[in-house]
């Protein structure tokens, strides 16, 4: 409770500040500005969504600020709209627009999603410079600030209007990213093919967050026509996108906090350029903390020399700059570049991430106590093993181009079994896995779980249909906790609908994921290190965190994807006896695996597969006695786990 | 020829290694052994120069080398083989050979003639390399993909090669052939520092062995000595 009261105190002060400004202040410049604030703080918060939570370059966002704007601005001239019904289409506009876009667009990664919003932008200010029946064009749109309730709206109320959606629309999206929702977000960040295989479809959340972002765009932009009460096509080009972006990385991404700073800086920035003094009191203080910044990193051993010294020139340049040039307006481009470039290499996580070190300090915000695990009875009941087939290969093949990588493979895991699957390298037991859990899709056969063909081809389906997986390459979400890495994978919990979350009103559910993933924690030996972002876990917590991520996902079948890879033998001892407790839930387990004593020790049947066909099957002791196996696989019967290695021995041909 | 004396180093604010200490003379080789999270990866990577140690000595035949950048740490004869093999996926296997000869060739003319002597011992110790010369070495097996990185390690004629873990996600049968061939890297009297995660097979090929725990080297000695001794059999060898 006290750590909620720190937190939203903050923010309860600074919008009662801001809230009491027009009492205080009469100077209409002044009231503009902080319009403007409160206007680019929505339209941040929707760019950070894409920018800082997707962790894609977004160039199209300044399109949806133009259609937004249009959008209001047509609404009140043609159709005679209030301003209210105005802002809601505005929204609206952005939502459909930005879905539209989306849908295509993010099937792109990288580079080529940038440029497809890039292509969006240039689109959208060429047409509505060109529509001129519809918009006017060049010559702009005037409208006038429709009345609200027979209220003309002044100045003041107008700018309480702004300040007051940016508080609902900071709340909403406030509790939107504290939930699953936010989760999701920044999962599909750190490993796309683990959100799917987690059950959380990654490609409806980024069309969902685009959008999102994207209506944020349109209502910023409905709120721009009323401030300004006049529209042209050039307001919404390359050069503000460029400003937007320093606004959100200069604040600090991932951050609401971070986007109010930023929309501070970018409404501040055109009078600290029309003004040479307040541009040196400016430029001085920029080096200053570039200096501050740069120096801390440097005896904190966190930032390179370059990385330090950069800034620091980069400042110093604006400092020298500064005081010969006479006209700093005319340099605007050239010093934001300036300000981009220190940003980018001295702060990477921006003025509040930067802040946020000393801010912590200052609080010492302890974390909300966490909940009682839930009872693992009650969460993962027994399952009924019944030795009744629960994944039948049928035929299985599946080719890349020439290379049969698994070729007819049939085989029958039993429920309640654990079901071994060896082989030498490049022998198809990944690919296998990966047909199974949908990555691939096979060439062709079928698959069937339970009697009933499962989904190929997509692993977000395979997933939602009882099959979870790990990966043999770590596929964890760094930047989450051990805990919320969990809470992800979680089956069965979110069910509050989207109002709900964006009120606030999903908090025990919440609580209820909070408990259920400590609860699976506790059994893999981590419950201690709950709050520890998976990225700093030693290698070994990092395989078990896999596996109790995907229990979470509460499967009738495990895939268990090389678990012991790279684990020394005190982890292999803790990994075995791990499985051995999930396998007692009555959880049925396909385990690859290369080291022959695990496999051993926990396998009921083992498969042993070359070049994509089974060559034996059988008890771990049988396959082990077998010559086929013995040498396609095992080398000399001593003992795998300590390959024997005679002098006298032959080299390999 | 390789000497580690009181090394730290960590990832940003948290310290792996806590004051390692330990040699490799030339000709021999030394393995390092220990829990996950113990350090020993960290200590590979400090040495090579990929992370920067934060205190302590690293001396290379002689030279202090700690600092300074991988790619200096490399021309002056120390070979990297990292964990998870990291070969150049769409090039060649003979471009990743040559690669690894790179620093110390002509960058322009000659380099290939130059470095024909060294594809063959290359190729003649890993005859699959030769048939696989021209396939991209991504699309090679986890086995082939180990010879290769230790291939383009040798490129570089090193005067110390690491091994990070290069039985790693292999097949039984691959896993003895990796100990064959570190076996003969050592009768061709290269020096090797060798971290492996089998403690049995790698004291098995040892000259001396340490075993690492919480960012420090806690038991060493020869691998009779680190056989008999209860602790590390407890912990390791199981």
């Amino acid at each position: 409770m006290k750590r909620i009261l720190l937190l939203r105190g903050a923010e309860l002060i600074v919008f009662a500040c801001l809230a009491t400004i027009p009492l205080l202040v009469v100077n209409p410049y002044a009231l503009g500005l902080l319009t403007l604030l409160a206007i680019y703080g929505i339209l941040l918060i929707g760019l950070d969504v894409t920018v800082g939570y997707l962790g894609q370059v977004n160039l199209g966002h300044v399109a949806f600020l133009g259609l937004g704007a249009y959008a209001a601005g047509l609404a009140v001239t043609r159709f005679g709209l209030g301003m209210g019904p105005a802002l809601v289409a505005a929204m609206g506009v952005g939502l459909v627009l930005g879905s539209l876009l989306a849908l295509p667009a993010l099937r792109l990664e990288g580079p080529q999603f940038a440029l497809a919003t890039l292509s969006f932008a240039a689109l959208s200010t060429t047409a509505l410079n060109e529509l001129e029946g519809i918009t006017g064009g060049a010559q702009g749109l005037s409208l006038s600030r429709p009345q609200i309730l027979g209220h003309v709206l002044t100045p003041s109320l107008f700018y309480w209007l702004c300040m007051a959606l940016l508080a609902v629309v900071w709340m909403l999206m406030r509790n939107l990213l504290a939930s699953q929702w936010g989760r999701a977000f920044e999962a599909l960040r750190d490993s796309p093919i683990a959100t799917d295989a987690m059950g959380v479809g990654t490609y409806r959340h980024k069309v969902a967050a685009f959008a999102l972002g994207s209506s944020l765009g349109g209502l910023a932009g409905g709120l721009y026509a009323f401030n300004f009460e006049y529209l042209q096509p050039q307001s919404f080009t390359y050069d503000l996108m460029i400003i937007l972006l320093l606004g959100v990385v200069l604040g600090g991404r991932k951050s609401l906090w971070g986007a109010f700073v930023g929309a501070s800086v970018i409404v501040l920035l055109p009078n600290l350029l029309s003004n040479r003094h307040l541009f040196q009191i400016f430029s001085g203080l920029g080096f200053a903390l570039a200096l501050g910044a740069g120096l801390r990193g440097l005896v904190k051993k966190t930032t390179r020399p370059f990385q330090a010294l950069a800034p620091v020139v980069a400042m110093g340049i604006l400092v020298v700059g500064g005081l010969l040039v006479e006209n700093t307006e005319n340099w605007r481009k050239a010093i934001f570049a300036l300000m981009l470039f220190s940003v980018v290499v001295g702060l990477p996580e921006g003025l509040m991430g930067f802040l946020s070190i000393f801010l912590a300090k200052l609080f010492r915000v302890p974390h909300a106590p966490l909940p009682v695990p839930t009872d693992i009875e009650t969460l993962l009941p027994p399952h009924a093993a019944d030795g009744s087939p629960l994944l039948v290969l049928e035929d299985l093949k599946r080719h890349f181009g020439g290379v049969r990588a698994v070729d007819g493979l049939s085989l029958t895991i039993r429920s309640g079994t654990i079901h071994g699957l060896i082989g030498p390298n490049g022998s198809g037991k990944s690919t296998v896995v990966n047909v199974i859990s949908g990555l691939y899709t096979p060439s062709s056969g079928r698959i069937l779980l339970r009697g009933a063909v499962l989904p190929s081809g997509s692993l977000y389906r395979v997933s939602k249909a009882g099959v979870a997986r790990t990966f043999q390459n770590l596929q964890l979400f760094g930047e989450l906790t051990a805990l919320e890495n969990v809470m992800v994978a979680l089956r069965g919990v979110y069910r509050s609908p989207l109002p709900l979350v964006l009120l606030g009103l999903a908090r025990p559910e919440e609580r209820r994921a909070q408990a259920d993933a400590l609860c699976l924690l506790d059994r893999i030996g981590l419950k201690d290190q709950a709050l520890t972002k998976a990225k700093d876990l030693t290698y070994g917590a990092q395989r078990f965190l896999e596996v109790a991520r995907a229990l979470a996902r509460k499967p009738d079948l495990l895939i268990l994807d090389e678990p012991a890879a790279g684990l020394a033998h005190p982890d292999v001892v803790q990994l075995i006896e791990i499985i051995r407790r999930v396998h007692r839930r009555g959880i049925s387990i396909l385990l690859i695996e290369h080291h022959m004593d695990v496999v051993s020790e926990l396998c009921d049947v083992v498969t042993v597969l070359d070049g994509g066909k089974v060559i034996a099957e059988g008890t771990p002791d049988e396959v082990k006695r077998d010559p086929k196996v013995v040498e396609a696989y095992l080398g000399q019967p001593a003992g795998p786990s300590e390959p024997s290695l005679g002098g006298a021995e032959p080299l390999p041909a | 020829m390789l000497q580690v004396e009181d090394l730290h180093a960590g990832y940003g604010a948290s310290e792996v290694l806590t004051g390692t200490t330990l040699s490799v003379k030339k000709g021999t080789l030394v393995a390092l052994i220990g829990a996950n999270g113990a350090g020993k990866t960290t200590t590979m990577r400090a040495i090579s120069g990929s992370l920067k140690p934060g205190r302590g000595r690293v001396v290379l035949d002689g030279q202090e080398v700690q600092g300074l950048d991988a790619s200096r740490i490399a021309r002056l004869g120390l070979a990297h083989a990292p964990e998870g093999r990291k070969v150049f996926g769409p090039l060649s296997v003979e471009d990743n050979l040559l690669l690894g000869a790179y620093s110390r060739l002509p960058r322009f003319f000659g380099f290939r003639t130059k470095a024909q002597a060294d594809l063959n011992r290359v190729y003649d110790l890993f005859p699959r390399l030769r048939d696989r010369a021209r396939q991209a070495s991504g699309t090679l097996s986890g086995g082939e993909q180990q010879m290769l990185a230790i291939g383009r390690a040798l490129m570089a004629r090193p005067k110390v090669m690491l091994l990070d873990e290069p039985s790693m996600g292999l097949a039984p049968v691959i896993v003895q052939e990796v100990f064959r061939t570190i076996r003969r890297l050592k009768e061709e009297g290269i020096t090797l520092l060798l971290v492996e995660q089998f403690a049995k097979s790698a004291l098995e090929v040892a000259d001396y062995a340490y075993v690492m725990e919480h960012g420090r080297i806690a038991v060493e000695g020869t691998p009779d000595e680190l056989s008999r001794n209860e602790r590390v059999i407890a912990a390791y060898l199981g």
